[in-house]
């Protein structure tokens, strides 16, 4: 009888435990299948807003509080606020979208927007821009920074920052050089020959691990002579005579030291530390250089636009901007928060967190911002002459971002920076290598 | 004439045979009666499920991505074996193949050299050996992000470190990572440089259990300290050093942090292995498909490299 007992106990112990680990295999499968619903977005209750590292953490955190401040009028939703980091950031997007985890307003990539809404992920922003309309924002809005984001089927997104690339100096190696500031292209190899005899170089960029710096220099030398990757129609036109002549004017500038040879394996640190170390004396670079390199002395400053051989005159812009998307526990929600998001920007200025340009003409008139000459200057000189990526062409698309930060314009940049080859056939296979992975 | 007295001690003493005979080899096998064979199957099952299932979901979710156009959220539409032929007739695939080849020598044997000539130094008597152990196991436990930054303002500009060095003892400026070559090379050395510790403990693991009296009847028996090396050293660390090759070779294959915090691939690709390939196509071209072909192809290079390995790994335990 104990016998017996003892082993029905064993058995029924040893089954009890099978049971147990069979339910303990099956749960993450039950939860595989499972999951992906749109009612984790909606049963948190929240409009769940995912936000970039702008700047540095305490932009996030004030970004953090704007979000989480928010007290939404009677019927929609207040909002959480997560920052998702760089890193895969396209990886974490795609996933967390993919099993209806996903945020319903975000910032992101500057392309990420169209991205989405190719495969059906985004919510137009119609009606946020006529909520803007009648609140005024609208018009208040700097000139050109909303037609990029405007499809045949809507708003894509709404912008909310702008990354200029403008040309920055050092002044006292000018000085030294005993040479005056690039007005032309002219200028600018004679200059970059005065300042090499000095050992600073005329043309600072980088293109080495995560730097898009030196792509943005290429792209930007083709737009300021009237050139650029695509036609007024989209079509990719990389092979015209102003982007021949743009390339190889770069390559003469590197032929004659005016590159800094190593420029091409730069870092963005790395690159910051040749303006910091008084190597760089003049080149491309983002807003608030001197407090991103670490010298306010005054010393470095925002030059003015340069005129190109024919008398073009531009530059590049990447309009960053807010999206929604559809998986939104309410589409009224996200709309009344971007509204407000977008109301309460001018904070981020207001305490000098951004290392961007606001969208809003009102807050390039506050004096935390104004106060700063450099950024007058480019809110004055620069952001009028600025393009987008999809220049000649004025609207916004997702082969952009195979563009920006791809292989094919990297590829491209360090064969230029190299010298490896000349001009046209280093666009030809740019051309050829972008043609593989844009879609039709 | 020393030699041929030292051959049969050696030999004897490779295959760890004590004085006095092999002894009786016990026959450790016994039948497990159907009822435990029962039970152990059932208890194994719930592992082997989610084994299957950790494994097997993700690597058939690779295979439609691979033989699909679509992105990371669409799987698009079925292409077949399009991906893998558009890889394949790439010369960029090729060219990313070739520096993984070398890459992985270079990784795998020339952090075993280093990793040996330190494991067999630290054997000997010397001062501070425990504290020379722990440096010398600084690269490998410091974060990749960290010691990758460290290079990088050892070698990045003209002025930076070591080519500073350079220039002064006469011998140019070379640019360590803006020179397609040099960068080939820098990547390897900081490689090596990463993994010799962990080569250096396997190694040390194994030497430990290498019984030193061994040593001293090969002496006895009138082997040199070369003899001793490569005929009992060797051939007893051996199993320790196939295991530490391939999973130093998994490492080297599939190591992305090292290659992509230095130099991105760059410059013009020189430095693009394989899975940094893989991962520019899927994250930075949005080209999921080839990507993960890529990713495909490499896997099974690995697999069968491991096999072989893994067989070399079941000969010398035979031997």
């Amino acid at each position: 009888m104990t016998i017996k007992s003892s082993a029905t106990s064993t058995a029924f112990s040893r089954r009890g435990f099978l049971g147990f680990a069979a339910a303990a295999g099956a749960a993450p499968l039950l939860a595989a299948c499972g999951g992906g619903s749109a009612s984790q977005s909606s049963a948190t209750g929240v409009v769940k807003f995912w936000d970039m590292p702008w700047a540095t953490p305490a932009y996030n955190e004030a970004a953090k509080n704007i979000a989480e401040g928010y007290a939404p009028a009677s019927g929609n939703l207040k909002a959480s606020y997560q920052t998702i980091q760089w890193n895969n950031f396209y990886q974490t997007f795609s996933s967390a979208i993919a099993s209806k985890t996903g945020p319903a307003v975000s910032t992101g990539g500057g392309f990420q927007a169209f991205q989405f809404e190719q495969q059906g992920q985004i919510a137009y922003a119609d009606k946020v821009i006529d909520k803007l309309k009648e609140n005024g924002q609208f018009a208040d809005f700097l000139p050109g920074v909303l037609e990029p984001f405007k499809s045949d089927k809507g708003y894509v997104a709404v912008p909310w920052q702008l990354d200029m690339r403008v040309f920055w100096y050092r002044k006292s190696l000018f000085e030294q050089a005993g040479v005056g500031l690039p007005t032309d292209w002219p200028s600018l190899l004679e200059a970059g020959k005065a300042l090499k005899k000095i050992g600073a170089f005329g043309f600072t960029t980088g293109a080495g691990a995560g730097n898009n710096y030196g792509n943005h220099s290429m792209i930007m030398m083709m737009v300021n002579n009237g050139g650029g990757v695509f036609t007024k129609e989209g079509e990719l036109d990389l092979m015209n005579d102003r982007n021949v002549e743009a390339i190889e004017f770069i390559l003469e500038l590197v032929s004659n030291g005016i590159v800094d040879p190593a420029a091409v394996s730069y870092t963005t640190d790395n690159m910051s530390a040749q303006w910091k170390d008084k190597k760089a004396g003049f080149g491309l670079f983002q807003v608030n250089v001197p407090q991103r390199v670490g010298d306010t002395s005054g010393d470095l400053l925002v030059a003015d636009p340069i005129t190109g051989p024919h008398g073009d005159k531009a530059t590049i812009v990447f309009p960053n901007n807010i999206m929604m998307y559809k998986n939104t526990p309410s589409q009224e929600a996200s709309e009344a928060f971007l509204v407000y998001y977008l109301g309460q920007l001018k904070e981020l200025w207001r305490q000098k967190l951004m290392s961007a340009l606001p969208v809003f003409k009102s807050i390039t008139e506050i004096p935390e911002f104004a106060d700063d000459p450099n950024n007058v200057k480019i809110v004055k000189d620069w952001q009028p002459i600025a393009k987008t990526f999809a220049s000649q062409g004025n609207t916004l698309n997702a082969n952009l971002a195979a563009l920006d930060g791809g292989q094919a314009l990297n590829q491209f940049t360090q064969t230029i920076l190299t010298g490896q080859s000349d001009a046209k056939s280093a666009l030809q296979t740019f051309e050829s290598s972008l043609k593989s992975v844009i879609k039709k | 004439m020393a030699l041929t007295t030292a051959e049969p001690g050696l030999s004897r003493a490779r295959r760890g045979v004590a004085p006095g005979g092999p002894g009786g080899t016990a026959n450790r096998k016994s039948k497990l009666s159907a009822q435990t064979s029962r039970t152990f199957f059932w208890l194994l099952l719930p592992s082997v499920i989610l084994l299957v299932l950790i494994h097997g979901y993700p690597l058939i979710h690779a295979g439609v991505q691979a033989t699909h156009d679509g992105s990371l959220i669409e799987t698009g539409n079925f292409v077949g074996g399009e991906n893998f032929a558009t890889v394949l007739s790439s010369p960029a695939f090729w060219k990313a193949a070739q520096f993984t080849l070398l890459f992985t020598i270079v990784g795998v044997f020339g952090s075993w050299l280093v990793g040996l000539g330190l494991a067999l130094l630290l054997r000997t008597k010397i001062p501070a050996g425990g504290t020379f152990k722990v440096l010398l196991l600084l690269p490998w436990v410091v974060p990749i992000v960290v010691s990758s930054t460290a290079w990088n303002w050892l070698v990045a500009t003209p002025d930076s470190l070591v080519p500073s060095l350079f220039r002064n003892l006469g011998l140019g400026t070379p640019l360590f990572l803006a020179d397609p070559h040099l960068a080939a090379i820098t990547v390897m050395v900081f490689k090596v440089w990463v993994s010799f510790p962990f080569m250096m403990m396997m190694i040390s693991a194994a030497l430990a259990s290498v019984d030193t009296t061994v040593y001293e009847a090969a002496s006895m028996d009138g082997a040199t300290p070369w003899q001793q090396f490569s005929q009992i050293t060797l051939p007893l660390i051996a199993r320790s050093t196939y295991i530490s090759w391939i999973l130093m070779t998994i490492f080297c294959v599939n190591d992305f942090p090292t290659i992509y915090l230095l130099t991105g691939g760059g410059p013009v690709s020189a430095t693009t292995s394989l899975v940094v390939l893989a991962y520019r196509t899927v994250f930075q071209d949005f080209a999921t498909g080839p990507g993960v072909a890529i990713a495909f192809l490499m896997t099974m290079t690995l697999v069968v490299i491991s096999v072989l390995l893994y067989r070399q790994i079941r000969k010398s335990s035979v031997e």
